[in-house]
């Protein structure tokens, strides 16, 4: 009772090479639909991982009370470092080094070369602990940052919107009416840091005539807890301050980015339906032209249901095959691409998620663009199918 | 043919609801009173002669028995997570929501009046008979929230800088 016959399998296949115009407009369609969806997965995806990345769980900032989330706002005395490296006892330490890294972060106009126009960039003042704290960050190649040096970091080029041959070792760059001169590469596994440009903190202090800081990187040993640090700031009234796990303020920061990340998966499905109404529009037009065909197989003992499966098949196995070419133009042509965001810059990535998703959008067009026209064409008698034209 | 179009509608109207399921599970809703723990460390009665908190860190020695009264709140996030530990701000400076026309979402953390804050607030730490502060969270464990006007008595801690801590062996939340 419940054994359908269902057309062969070579049918469905046949039939898409029967009309090969036809099918390879819709074949370029599809794979254009799925590989939009893929694109801004890809950027959904790059956002959150890059935000995700760059908190450490045992690591705490800590800046002034007034800058709220922003820590480009603020300012505070530069022994602050010093106060809470003696203050606290939960500080990493090793062979003598506390892990406690005093750093300037600073947006501002970077110009390749003189004549260049200026770029919105971010420097960040460091310190030879820094590394200590910042545990994703690796150099490529070149020498740490001595007096009048920077290190530049992989996304750099995407940031500042410039050829990367103009970010070479040896090459200088200018801002805050100095040069100064490349000395290395770092990456740092795509968080944040890869878009920046590090400096020696005093160099940079000075070049901006300031002695105070923006915040205090401090790391914690194991057993420690953010709360411990949170506490001392909170006692410590006069002093303003404020502390934050890492990890809590790029997830803050991921809140913060929330409506961009909805406003992507709306595009998201706006695509797909687009992708679903001109599957829809290319399948009707497939299967009015096929009205007697397929009246003619009832006539010769195949069931309706047996016959819509086989419609569904066509334009599954079409938007399937779209979907493979669309994840393989995305894995190998988009993936990595980087992006410029406001405070930074973020490589796109074309993860597992992002192929679920595309592949699943494929899928969804194959089907939901066939059920409406098969069952037009099912609505036909035998006898008017097969007189139609 | 009518009950397979009946299926995959039926399939396509249930779709959306598997997904109303998903999302963040609501936020656990505050204690309403201090759990069996915290019942140690509240007073029945307010105590006498409380000061407030710019009194207190204005007169207080490090070492002396204090009583100090005072509003949760001085911060965004008063508290200490994971720790009986929150801020107290004396009840001379108003709170956000009790100035006309001010709609903050954050009343507690006194940001109109962000200049004399400093002067005004102090920490307030429940700690054990051993001196420790008790690895609870305040609001778990005292059933406290913030702008609650509390009395705590206990003993002052003050540092180089003039910053007092009370290190609370009671406390009496005004009604």
């Amino acid at each position: 009772m419940l054994r359908i016959r269902l057309l062969p399998w070579e049918y469905g296949v046949r039939n898409l090479f029967r009309r090969p115009a036809r099918s390879g407009l819709t074949l370029l369609a599809l794979t254009t639909v799925v590989l939009l969806v893929l694109v801004v997965v890809a950027f959904i995806r790059g956002l959150e991982g890059s935000l995700a990345t760059s908190g450490d769980p045992q690591v705490v900032l800590v800046y002034s009370i007034g800058a709220a989330a922003d820590i480009e706002n603020s300012a505070i005395p530069a022994r602050t470092a010093a106060l809470l490296s003696a203050s606290l006892d939960g500080v990493e330490q090793r062979y003598g080094v506390s892990h406690v890294a005093p750093e300037l972060y600073i947006g501002t106009k970077v110009q390749t070369s003189e004549e260049a126009p200026g770029m919105f960039g971010i420097v960040r003042g460091v310190t030879s602990a820094t590394p200590l704290l910042r545990r994703q960050v690796q150099m490529l190649d070149g020498e740490w940052p001595g007096p009048g040096e920077v290190l530049v970091g992989k996304l750099t080029a995407a940031k500042l919107g410039c050829d990367p041959s103009l970010l070479r070792i040896g090459q200088s760059i200018r801002f805050d009416n100095r040069n100064w001169k490349i000395s290395g590469h770092f990456t740092a596994g795509g968080a944040a840091f890869e878009s920046e440009i590090w400096a020696p903190l005093e160099d940079l202090q000075s070049a901006l005539k300031r002695q105070d800081i923006s915040l205090v990187a401090v790391g914690l040993s194991n057993g420690a807890s953010p709360a411990d640090v949170e506490m001392f700031c909170k006692e410590r009234v006069d002093l303003e301050l404020q502390a934050v796990g890492e990890a809590a303020y790029y997830a803050a920061l991921q809140k913060h980015y929330q409506p961009v990340r909805m406003l992507g998966w709306i595009v998201v499905l706006l695509v797909a339906g687009a992708g679903v109404f001109a599957g829809l529009n290319t399948m009707y037009g497939a299967v009015v032209g096929r009205v007697r065909e397929l009246s003619t197989l009832q006539a010769v003992g195949f069931r309706r249901r047996s016959i819509v499966i086989s419609l569904i098949q066509e334009a599954t196995l079409l938007s399937m095959t779209a979907s493979l070419i669309a994840a393989a133009i995305a894995l190998f042509l988009v993936n990595g691409t980087a992006v410029r965001f406001t405070m930074g810059a973020f490589a796109l990535r074309v993860d597992s998620l992002a192929i679920l998703v595309g592949c699943g959008t494929g899928l969804l067009l194959g089907v939901l663009g066939a059920i409406p026209p098969a069952m037009k064409a099912m609505r036909y008698e035998i006898v008017e199918g097969l007189k139609a034209i | 043919m009518n009950s397979l179009c009946k299926l995959l509608t039926a399939c396509l109207v249930a779709a959306p609801f598997v997904f109303v399921g998903c999302g963040t599970s609501p936020a656990p809703e505050a204690a309403s009173g201090p759990s069996a723990e915290g019942q140690a460390f509240v007073l029945d009665a307010e105590p006498a002669a409380a000061k407030g908190v710019k009194d207190a860190r204005a007169d207080a020695k490090d070492g002396d028995e204090v009583t100090v009264v005072g509003r949760i709140g001085g911060d965004t996030n008063p508290w200490i997570e994971g720790q009986a530990a929150f801020l107290v701000v004396d009840n001379a400076l108003k709170p956000c929501n009790e100035r006309e026309d001010d709609a903050c979402e954050s009343p507690w953390d006194y940001c109109c009046d962000a200049d004399a804050l400093p002067t005004h607030k102090a920490m307030v730490k429940i700690v054990d008979s051993e001196g420790k502060t008790v690895a609870t969270d305040a609001r778990k464990l005292l059933g406290l929230k913030e702008l609650q006007t509390v009395v705590v008595h206990g003993k002052a801690k003050r540092d180089e800088a003039g910053n007092l801590t009370v290190l609370a062996d009671g406390i009496y939340v005004r009604k």
